[in-house]
C-alpha cells in the first residue's frame, strides 16, 4: 500500500466531517443516530488498526463502510456487535452509543448486545443443521415458542429474505445443500428471524455470482425500511446502488463522512476522490 | 557407465526396494490375519459365545470373558470419553483463545505423552492406587485402567477436529447472541460431531486389545461373574494364559479369541476411518 | 402491537427483561462450562502426576536397597531378594534397536512408495491397510509372533544364519548357540512390525508438507525419483521424519504383550541375538502378579519408573522435533 498523501492534522479532519453531518440550514430532516460512535480505537495486540473513529449510523438508513483493504472497514464493523470479544489480544477504546448507551462497557453483556445486531458475513456460515433449523437456531436461544408460532417466525424470516419461494418445501433439507447466493441469504434471513435493530452487513455479497449478488442487493434495499443497516464492501458500484450514508476509511483513519451521493460525485478529500476513481485500492 | 545410466541404475535399485518394503508391509498384515483365520475360524462356533472358559481339556466357550472384557470397555469409555472430550474443548474453545496461557500448552503436551506412554506404566499406577488400596484385583481397577488409556486418544481427536471448525461458524452463532457454552455444544459438536465419534470409536479399538494394563488391574476370573469388585474375566488376558498354556483345547480358544479381538478392533477402525473420511467430507 | 402470527406481542420492556433474564442465565452457564472442561483439563495433568508419583513411592523401597546398584547389576533373584536392572534394559535397548532398524528402513521404503511411486488408485487403500496393521492389537502380534513367526525362524532362518556366520567375528558371537526360534532376535523383529506402521504414517505426513515447487524444480533440473526424494524432499523434511521414528522408539520401548510371548523371559544378558533375554515391560507383565515379598514388587516397580523415565525422554524429544517440523511447514502447532 502506499503510504498516505501529506494529511492534515487528524483532528481537523474529524471536525470536518462532523460538520459535514451536522443538520444544515436547508432544512432536511436527518434520520436519528442509532449508534454513535466516538474516537474510536482498535488494537490488535499493540498494533493501532482504527486511530479515532467518530461518525454516526442513522436508523432505517443503510450506510456504508468503504476503503481499500486493510483500512480497517471490517475491524470496526465487528467493534459494532463486539464481535473481537472472542479473541483475547484484541480491544476497543472510545465509546459506541446505541440508543444513548455505551456498548463498550464492561457493563455490556455481549450476547444481550448481539439480539439487537445482528450480522451476515462474508462467507455464507450455514449451521450443519436443516434450514428450518438454522432460522430456528437464534429464536430457540432466547424464546420459548410453541411449534405453530415457530414456523411463522420461521416462514415470516425466509419471506423476508426472499428465500421462502425456493426453500418452502424443503426446510427439513441441510442448509449446506442450498448454492452459495442462497446460502447467504439463508444467513440474512437467520439474522433478521431474532428481530435485531441493526444488521451488520461483511462484504455479503464478495463470495457470490453477480445473479445472487443482484439478489442480495435488492434484499438490502427491501430491509433498509426496518432495519438500522451498516454494510462493508469493497465494491464501490455495489456502495453507490444500496447505501444511503458512505463512510470512507483509510489506513485506520476515517477520512470522509457523507451522504453517498454528495461523497460519490463531490468528494472534499483528495484521498476519497483518488480511491473512487480508481486511483488506488 | 556413463554417470546418467548410474544414475537411472539407482534410481530403479531404489524404487524396487521401496515397492519391496510395501509389498512386505502387505505380506505382514496379510499374513497375521490369514493366521488368524485359519486358526481362529474352526473354533467360531455358538458354544464360543454361551459358554464359559473351560478347565484344560474340556469344552467350552469364552462368554465369561467376552462379557467381562465388555463390561470394562464400556465403563472405561462412559467415563473417558467425556473426560477426553471436555478436555479437548477445554484446549480447543478455551485455552486456544486465551492470552499468554501456557497451561493449553502443558496440558496438550502431557496428553500426547500419555498417549504414546507404555499401557503397562498405566496399569502399575493403577495398581498402586486403586488394587492396593482396595486391597483385591476388580472389574473396577481393569475399567479404570482402559479408561485412563482411553482419554488421550479422545481428547487428542476432539481437540484436533474442534480445532478444524471454521471460526465463522463461531462467529456467525455468536453473532445471534449464543453465549459461549452454546456456541460449543449446538455449533462445534455438531460441526466437529463425526470426527469426535472417531475419536471414541479408535479409543474402544485401543481398549478392546489391550491387555498389559489388565494382568495385575482385573486379573481374570475363570468363572462368570458381573460383580465389577472382584477380579474381572476378559478376552485379552485369557487370550494370553491360554495361548501361553501347554493344553490344546485352551490353545484353540485363544485363537479363536484372537480373531473375535481383531475382527472387532479392525472393524472398529474401518467404521472410525469412514466417519473421519465424512467429517473431511462436511468441512470442504 | 401483534407478531406475524396474530399473537399479542409482549410489551418491549418485558422482552428486554426477558431477554436479560436468559443473557444472564448463559453467563453462569458459561462459568460453570468452562469450568467443567477446566477440570477435565487438569485430571489429565493430575494422572500424569498421578503416575510418577505413584511409581516414585511403589519403587522408593527398591530404591534404598539397592541404590545405583540396581542400574548396574545383572543378578535377578526372587529367592535371595536380589535385584538388578541391567538385563532387562539391555534386553529392552536391543529389542528396541533391532526394531528401529527394521521399522525405519521398511517404513520409510513404504512411504517413498506410497508418495512417490505408487499409482493414484492403488495410494488409499494401501496407506489404509498399513495403518490397520497399527490397530491390530498387540497381544495378537504376540500369539502369531509365538506361533507362526518363532517356528518359522527357527527352522528356516536361524540355522542358516548361524552357519553363515560361523567364521565371521563379531557377527559369530551374535549368531551363536541353538536355535530357539524365541528370543531377542525374534522380539526385536516382531517389534519392527509393529512400530512399521507408526514411521510410515508420520514419514507419509511430513513428506506431503514438501512444497511441490521444491520437488517441481528438480525434476526440472532433471533429477531422478530417487535424487528427489533422497536429496530434496527427505532433508527437508529431515527433522520431522526423526519425530515420526522417535515417536516409533517410544512404542517400540514400551511395548509388553507381544514381546512377552516371544522373548523367553530369561535375566540375563547374552552376546548372541538368539538367546532368550527379558525386557523391562516383560519382565514387569511376567512377573508382576506373582511378586511376593515387598522388595520383588518394588524392583519391578523400579523397573516401570525407569522405563517411564526413558519413553518419557524419548516422547518428549519426539514431540518437540514434530512440532518444530510443524512449525516450518507453517502449521498451527
Amino acid at each position: 500500500m502506499e503510504p498516505a498523501p501529506p494529511s492534515r492534522p487528524r483532528s481537523e479532519i474529524r471536525i470536518e466531517t462532523r460538520l459535514a453531518d451536522r443538520p444544515t440550514a436547508d432544512g432536511v430532516q436527518r434520520p436519528a443516530e442509532k449508534i454513535v460512535i466516538q474516537d474510536l480505537k482498535f488494537f490488535y495486540g499493540d498494533r493501532e488498526a482504527l486511530h479515532g473513529i467518530s461518525l454516526p449510523v442513522h436508523g432505517k438508513r443503510v450506510t456504508a463502510f468503504i476503503g481499500p483493504s486493510g483500512c480497517g472497514k471490517s475491524t470496526l464493523l465487528r467493534v459494532l456487535n463486539r464481535m473481537y470479544d472472542l479473541y483475547p489480544n484484541q480491544r476497543a477504546e472510545g465509546s459506541v452509543l446505541l440508543d444513548g448507551t455505551d456498548i463498550l462497557s464492561k457493563r455490556q453483556d455481549v450476547n444481550l448486545l448481539r439480539t439487537k445486531i445482528g450480522m451476515v458475513f462474508q462467507k455464507p456460515t450455514p449451521f450443519p443443521m436443516s434450514i428450518y433449523d438454522n432460522i430456528a437456531f437464534g429464536i430457540r436461544l432466547y424464546e420459548k415458542l410453541s411449534p405453530a408460532e415457530m414456523d411463522a417466525r420461521v416462514e415470516s424470516a425466509l419471506r423476508k429474505a426472499a428465500l421462502w419461494g425456493e426453500v418452502g418445501d424443503k426446510l427439513r433439507q441441510s442448509g449446506l445443500s442450498l448454492s452459495g447466493g442462497q446460502q447467504q441469504r439463508l444467513c440474512i434471513a437467520r439474522a433478521i428471524a431474532v428481530s435485531p435493530e441493526v444488521l451488520l452487513l461483511d462484504e455479503p455479497a464478495s463470495a457470490l455470482d453477480p445473479i445472487s449478488t443482484a439478489k442480495i442487493e435488492e434484499l438490502i434495499g427491501e430491509l433498509r425500511s426496518d432495519y438500522c443497516i451498516a454494510i462493508v464492501t469493497h465494491n464501490l458500484q455495489q456502495a453507490a446502488r444500496v447505501s444511503d450514508f458512505t463512510a470512507f476509511l483509510f489506513l485506520g483513519d476515517l477520512v470522509e463522512f457523507g451522504s453517498t451521493e454528495t461523497l460519490f460525485t463531490s468528494p472534499r478529500d483528495q484521498r476519497t476522490e483518488d480511491y473512487i476513481t480508481g486511483r488506488f485500492g | 557407465m556413463t554417470l546418467y545410466a548410474r544414475r537411472k541404475l539407482v534410481n530403479r535399485l531404489a524404487l524396487t526396494l521401496a515397492g519391496g518394503a510395501a509389498a512386505l508391509g502387505l505380506f505382514w498384515l496379510t499374513a497375521i490375519l490369514w493366521t488368524l483365520l485359519a486358526k481362529g475360524v474352526a473354533g467360531i462356533d455358538l458354544a464360543l459365545f454361551t459358554e464359559m472358559t473351560p478347565p484344560p481339556g474340556d469344552a467350552g466357550g469364552l462368554l465369561n470373558a467376552i462379557f467381562g472384557s465388555l463390561v470394562m470397555t464400556v465403563v472405561a469409555v462412559l467415563v473417558g470419553a467425556p473426560v477426553g472430550i471436555l478436555a479437548g474443548t477445554y484446549l480447543a474453545e478455551y485455552a486456544r483463545y486465551e492470552q499468554g496461557g501456557r497451561l493449553g500448552e502443558v496440558v496438550r503436551f502431557v496428553n500426547d505423552i500419555l498417549l504414546s506412554a507404555p499401557s503397562i506404566i498405566i496399569g502399575l499406577f493403577v495398581y498402586e492406587v486403586m488394587v492396593v488400596r482396595m486391597g483385591h484385583f476388580s472389574g473396577w481397577a481393569g475399567a479404570m485402567a482402559l479408561a485412563v488409556i482411553a482419554v488421550p486418544v479422545v481428547l487428542r481427536t476432539t481437540d484436533d477436529m474442534l480445532t478444524l471448525v471454521p471460526a465463522g461458524l463461531r462467529e456467525a452463532a455468536a453473532a445471534l447472541g449464543a453465549s459461549r457454552w452454546k456456541v460449543i455444544v449446538t455449533i462445534a459438536y455438531r460441526a466437529a460431531g463425526s470426527g469426535m465419534m472417531t475419536g471414541v470409536l479408535l479409543a474402544i479399538a485401543r481398549v478392546s486389545g489391550e491387555t498389559a494394563p489388565l494382568l495385575f488391574t482385573a486379573l481374570n476370573n475363570q468363572f462368570w461373574s458381573g460383580d465389577m469388585n472382584a477380579p474381572m474375566a476378559n478376552l485379552p488376558v485369557v487370550i494370553f494364559q491360554f495361548a501361553l498354556s501347554p493344553y490344546e483345547n485352551w490353545q484353540r480358544l485363544a485363537w479363536s479369541g484372537a480373531l473375535v479381538i481383531t475382527a472387532t478392533v479392525l472393524l472398529l477402525n474401518v467404521v472410525a476411518r469412514m466417519l473421519a473420511a465424512r467429517n473431511r467430507g462436511n468441512e470442504a | 402491537m401483534t407478531d406475524i402470527t396474530g399473537q399479542p406481542t409482549p410489551t418491549p420492556t418485558a422482552r428486554a427483561r426477558h431477554f436479560g433474564a436468559v443473557a444472564a442465565r448463559g453467563r453462569r452457564q458459561d462459568g460453570v462450562f468452562h469450568a467443567v472442561t477446566l477440570a477435565a483439563a487438569l485430571a489429565v495433568l493430575l494422572v500424569l502426576g498421578g503416575v510418577i508419583v505413584s511409581l516414585i513411592a511403589g519403587a522408593w523401597p527398591a530404591v534404598r536397597t539397592f541404590g545405583v546398584d540396581f542400574l548396574l547389576t545383572e543378578t535377578w533373584n526372587p529367592v535371595t531378594d536380589k535385584f538388578g536392572a541391567l538385563a532387562p534394559i539391555y534386553g529392552t535397548l536391543v529389542t528396541s534397536t533391532i526394531a528401529m532398524a527394521i521399522g525405519v528402513s521398511v517404513g520409510f521404503g513404504i512411504a517413498v512408495f506410497i508418495t512417490e511411486i505408487c499409482p493414484g488408485w492403488l495410494k488409499r487403500p494401501l496407506g489404509t491397510a498399513i495403518e490397520l496393521l497399527a490397530g491390530i492389537p498387540s497381544i495378537i502380534y504376540g500369539i502369531w509372533g509365538l506361533f507362526v513367526l518363532a517356528p518359522f525362524l527357527q527352522h528356516n532362518v536361524q540355522p542358516f544364519l548361524i552357519e553363515s556366520f560361523e567364521d565371521v567375528p563379531v557377527l559369530e558371537a551374535l549368531f551363536q548357540g541353538p536355535p530357539y526360534g524365541i528370543g531377542v532376535l525374534t522380539a526385536g523383529l516382531i517389534l519392527g512390525i509393529m512400530v512399521l506402521p507408526f514411521i510410515t504414517s508420520i514419514t507419509r505426513e511430513v513428506f506431503d508438507t514438501v512444497p511441490p515447487m521444491l520437488k517441481e524444480s528438480a525434476y526440472g533440473l532433471g533429477a531422478t525419483t530417487w535424487e528427489v526424494v533422497w536429496k530434496v524432499v527427505l532433508p527437508y523434511a529431515r527433522v520431522g521424519v526423526v519425530g515420526g521414528v522417535m515417536l516409533g522408539l517410544g512404542r517400540a520401548l514400551g511395548e509388553t504383550m507381544a514381546v512377552t510371548f516371544v522373548i523367553g523371559n530369561a535375566h540375563r544378558i547374552s552376546a548372541s541375538l538368539l538367546a532368550p533375554g527379558t525386557t523391562i515391560s516383560a519382565a514387569i507383565a511376567n512377573e508382576f502378579t506373582e511378586a511376593v515379598g515387598d522388595i520383588y514388587a518394588s524392583s519391578l516397580i523400579l523397573l516401570g519408573l525407569i522405563l517411564f523415565v526413558i519413553t518419557f525422554g524419548v516422547l518428549a524429544l519426539a514431540k518437540l522435533l514434530l512440532r518444530r517440523a510443524q512449525a516450518r511447514s507453517g502449521g498451527t502447532r
